[in-house]
């Protein structure tokens, strides 16, 4: 069936004269007659009798919007964010609403779980860069601290001055004017240099997944039952003895100092593959320790805030030498189990390390997944479906 | 692959794009309906609008293989609460802590805020892939797009060239796309003078014409060269400047520069341009310090503010008094400027008495402040005029062989999308970011940028837990 003819729809030119009620009542003048885009009701298609598609009045609708409304967010207003959001809450609630945290940091009107957070400023950047690597260097750790800023971010943003300052020495091009234009769009924390504040939570603890689960634990009323208990409730690890749970109480500090000094000899329970660590009280799993140990210090010596500082300064000290230490042993044990291998007439270097051949390494069939030759005489699976074929890692 | 990541108007979707489609149907968008409708009708709704938006260029076996019903979240701790408590109190009594003694309205309250949105980070594995970080980082305007980059070879992961947009990044990767791309990406496009020069440009070059090329080069940098010393040499011949007068002239120059719009002529604007930039270069010529010209260009903007007096007019309940309270110590902090500068050397000395002349003229103005009361006074957009005018003539020049609009600017509705999640650290002026960590949630927030709420995020997650 071909459709229905509306009337309001029809804007022939010759329709007055058709129709006895003529909406039109003026007479056709001859510039009317070939005019075809301006006809009276605003259609396109004047001599179309078919009706106009729903898109078509989504497109109006549209444009009109972003001349009115929407204009407001085509360009970007330097050092505000210019978010829907903000056109939402100034509809909703006026000037007040346009202004609220809500608007300026949600970017989706709908979702008030996601806010744009700050970005760093190029100053402070610069600031962590300079810290980092300057004269008298810092550690990642402690720059972090000062400045607030996560651990991982602080190595990325020197990993990425680096670059910039390679990129400049070699006179490749930069997006400058980019930069510029996002950080104006984007909210950043700037550098302070007397009151900081801090960029983001540095002390973030990772839910552990044995924490997800309820457990009822019934104990008597009158036991001292503490963080650390509680780990060992959800990894299913016996009480602790009376003895250890009095001298960890004695001193807390040396009890955390041992968990994270040392991580391969926290105690494990589980039997097999499902040997587990117990799960750690909070202050030995967040990312700085110290700074608990620090407040414990302060708590105890509350009248000498320049001892406290000190304290703080040594055990860094400290635990920075530990790191190292650790890590040139970890170094020297990786370079004693490797024999290698330069033949005199090759450009290669061969290198063996020599493998303990156990149900614990290679797995009962001896092709455990990190054991050598696993794959030895086992047919490829990239063919089987999930089987991932592309990269997995970029190794530097 | 088809592009099915189509913005229409009917049938309504919204993507990862910054499109302005995508942009008013995101302003169009409700929260699905649930009431009248089954358990099953709702968390078809939520996952078919969820997956519009999140990894529609991946095939739906392949997120289901991705998915993960164990979501990341972390609980920022307070190290002052740590050390205080070993957490016996919140074990004492019947099981649910001694002394808490927290009303019930206050309890909700407190609740609210430690409400962790778990299913808001339903998608957050998608997060990991490659095109969207690259799309997340600002560097393309589509997650479609940075997929094409990606393909095309234009990005890199720790220094070596990717070509899977599927690369599930670990953390620490270093992605870096070519700065030219992301300029395009992001770039306002060129108008139709524009495109037509770039066309004559290359026909000029397709036509192999070395020698006009090397003509043109050397008449680029003798022009440089010129524009350079004329501007000194001039500044000697004219030390006594009238300050206000030479603000005058640049404020006029900056705002036609920056108030003229695409449909000005380019040959125009260029010429605007560089008229602007030789009228900087005198000005900062006079500098006592001669660093300036390549020194950064905060520095620049504020020898340029402090050379010329110019300042930001204040409110205009401040009478005369305060006018002139509030210029008695700036002279002063430029004489303490100038001291400094001064045991320099024989190359500072010569330069030193422009400036020692402005500040006489300046001192004198002060005196009788009858004579041009507001003239060195800048309104903020003034100042925000002139600083942008001079930031466009140092690095944003004109170049019609570029694929975007000279001088660049951001493309219209950029701002709207324009945010940077935390699990990313990017340096925007090389086009390079590092993936920290996993998208995590925490109380009250949630790191993956969606633009849905609840009902959704718990939908498509309700939705992928059945594992079909």
């Amino acid at each position: 069936m071909p459709p229905r003819i509306h009337n309001q729809r029809v804007t022939n030119t010759l329709l007055p004269y058709l129709s006895s009620t003529s909406t039109t009542a003026s007479s056709p003048s001859i510039s009317r007659l070939p005019s075809t885009s301006t006809a009276p009701n605003g259609s396109s298609r004047p001599f179309s009798t078919t009706p106009a598609p729903q898109s078509r009045k989504w497109r109006t609708d549209m444009f009109q919007w972003l001349a009115k409304e929407g204009s407001e967010l085509k360009s970007h207003v330097p050092g505000r964010t210019n978010y829907l959001t903000r056109l939402k809450e100034r509809r909703a609630r006026g000037e007040e609403g346009a202004n609220s945290k809500a608007a300026l940091t949600h970017p989706f009107p709908l979702n008030p779980y996601f806010s744009a957070e700050n970005i760093l400023s190029e100053e402070l950047r610069n600031e962590i860069h300079a810290r980092v690597t300057g004269r008298n260097k810092k550690s990642v750790r402690a720059v972090s601290v000062e400045l607030g800023v996560d651990m991982r971010r602080v190595a990325a943003v020197v990993r990425l001055v680096e670059l910039e300052k390679r990129m400049k020495s070699q006179n490749k091009q930069l997006a400058l004017p980019y930069a510029r234009a996002v950080h104006e769009m984007v909210p950043t924390t700037p550098l302070h240099k007397e009151n900081r504040r801090a960029h983001e939570s540095i002390n973030d603890l990772p839910v552990h997944k044995l924490t997800n689960a309820q457990i009822f634990h019934p104990i008597p009323e009158s036991r001292h039952f503490t963080r650390a208990d509680a780990g060992r409730v959800f990894s299913a690890a016996p009480a602790q003895d009376l003895a250890t749970a009095a001298a960890t109480a004695a001193d807390p500090t040396a009890a955390v100092d041992r968990a994270t000094q040392q991580p391969g000899r926290i105690e494990r329970v589980g039997k097999g593959e499902f040997e587990t660590q117990v799960l750690q009280p909070a202050e030995a799993r967040i990312p700085h320790p110290h700074l608990v140990a620090l407040e414990r210090y302060r708590l105890a010596h509350s009248e000498e805030p320049r001892e406290s500082n000190k304290y703080y300064r040594t055990r860094l000290l400290e635990q920075e030498r530990l790191e190292g230490e650790q890590r040139a042993q970890a170094a020297a044990r990786e370079e004693q189990s490797t024999n290698k291998v330069a033949p005199a007439a090759s450009r290669f270097e061969f290198r063996f390390r020599d493998v303990e051949f156990s149900e614990e390494t290679v797995g009962h069939d001896g092709r455990g997944s990190i054991a050598p030759g696993r794959r030895y005489g086992v047919p490829s699976e990239d063919r089987k479906k999930g089987q991932v074929k592309i990269p997995t890692s970029v190794v530097v | 692959m088809r592009n099915r990541a189509t913005t229409t108007l009917t049938n309504p979707k919204i993507r990862q794009s910054w499109s302005k489609y995508n942009l008013f149907n995101l302003t169009r968008m409700r929260t699905p309906q649930t009431s009248f409708r089954t358990h099953f009708q709702q968390k078809f709704k939520a996952k078919s609008i969820a997956r519009a938006y999140h990894g529609e260029q991946v095939r739906e076996s392949q997120w289901q293989r991705m998915f993960s019903s164990r979501i990341r979240s972390v609980i920022p701790m307070d190290p002052y609460n740590l050390a205080k408590d070993d957490g016996a109190g919140a074990a004492a009594g019947r099981g649910s802590g001694l002394g808490n003694k927290i009303s019930r309205a206050e309890l909700s309250v407190q609740q609210a805020k430690q409400y962790i949105p778990f299913s808001q980070m339903t998608f957050a594995p998608l997060e990991r892939r490659l095109d969207v970080a690259v799309f997340r980082a600002l560097f393309a305007s589509s997650t479609r797009q940075a997929r094409q980059f990606v393909i095309h070879g234009a990005v890199t992961v720790n220094g070596q060239k990717m070509r899977y947009p599927g690369y599930l990044l670990n953390p620490g990767d270093l992605f870096q796309v070519d700065p030219e791309r992301v300029m395009f990406a992001t770039g306002a496009p060129k108008n139709k003078s524009e495109r037509r020069e770039g066309r004559a440009l290359r026909k000029k070059k397709s036509e192999g014409e070395e020698a006009t090329e090397a003509e043109a080069k050397e008449e680029d940098s003798a022009a440089a060269e010129e524009s350079k010393e004329p501007a000194e040499a001039e500044a000697k011949d004219q030390p006594k400047e009238d300050p206000r007068k030479v603000l005058k002239g640049l404020m006029a120059q900056a705002k036609g520069i920056m108030s003229t719009g695409q449909d000005v002529l380019p040959a125009k604007r260029k010429q605007e341009l560089r008229g602007f930039q030789k009228a900087v270069r005198r000005v900062l010529s006079r500098s006592a310090s001669s660093t300036v010209l390549t020194d950064n260009l905060e520095s620049q903007f504020a020898e340029l503010t402090q050379l010329l007096k110019a300042k930001r007019a204040e409110k205009k309940k401040g009478d005369r008094k305060e006018g002139k309270e509030a210029r008695s110590p700036k002279s002063e902090a430029s004489d303490a400027q100038k001291q400094p500068g001064a045991p320099q050397g024989a190359a500072a000395a010569d330069e030193a008495q422009p400036g020692e002349a402005l500040t006489e003229a300046f001192r004198q103005a002060a005196e009788n402040p009858e004579q041009e009361p507001d003239t060195s006074e800048l309104s903020d957009e003034e100042f925000d005029v002139l600083k942008r005018a001079m930031v466009q003539m140092r690095d944003n020049p004109i170049d019609h062989s570029k694929p975007y609009g000279t001088p660049w600017q951001p493309r219209d509705f950029m701002s709207a999308f324009a945010f940077v999640p935390r699990y990313l650290e990017v340096n925007h002026s090389i086009c390079a970011a590092v993936y920290l960590r996993h998208p995590v949630a925490r109380p009250g927030a949630s790191e993956v940028p969606s633009p849905f709420g609840e009902v959704v995020g718990t939908g498509a997650f309700a939705w992928y837990l059945r594992r079909r």
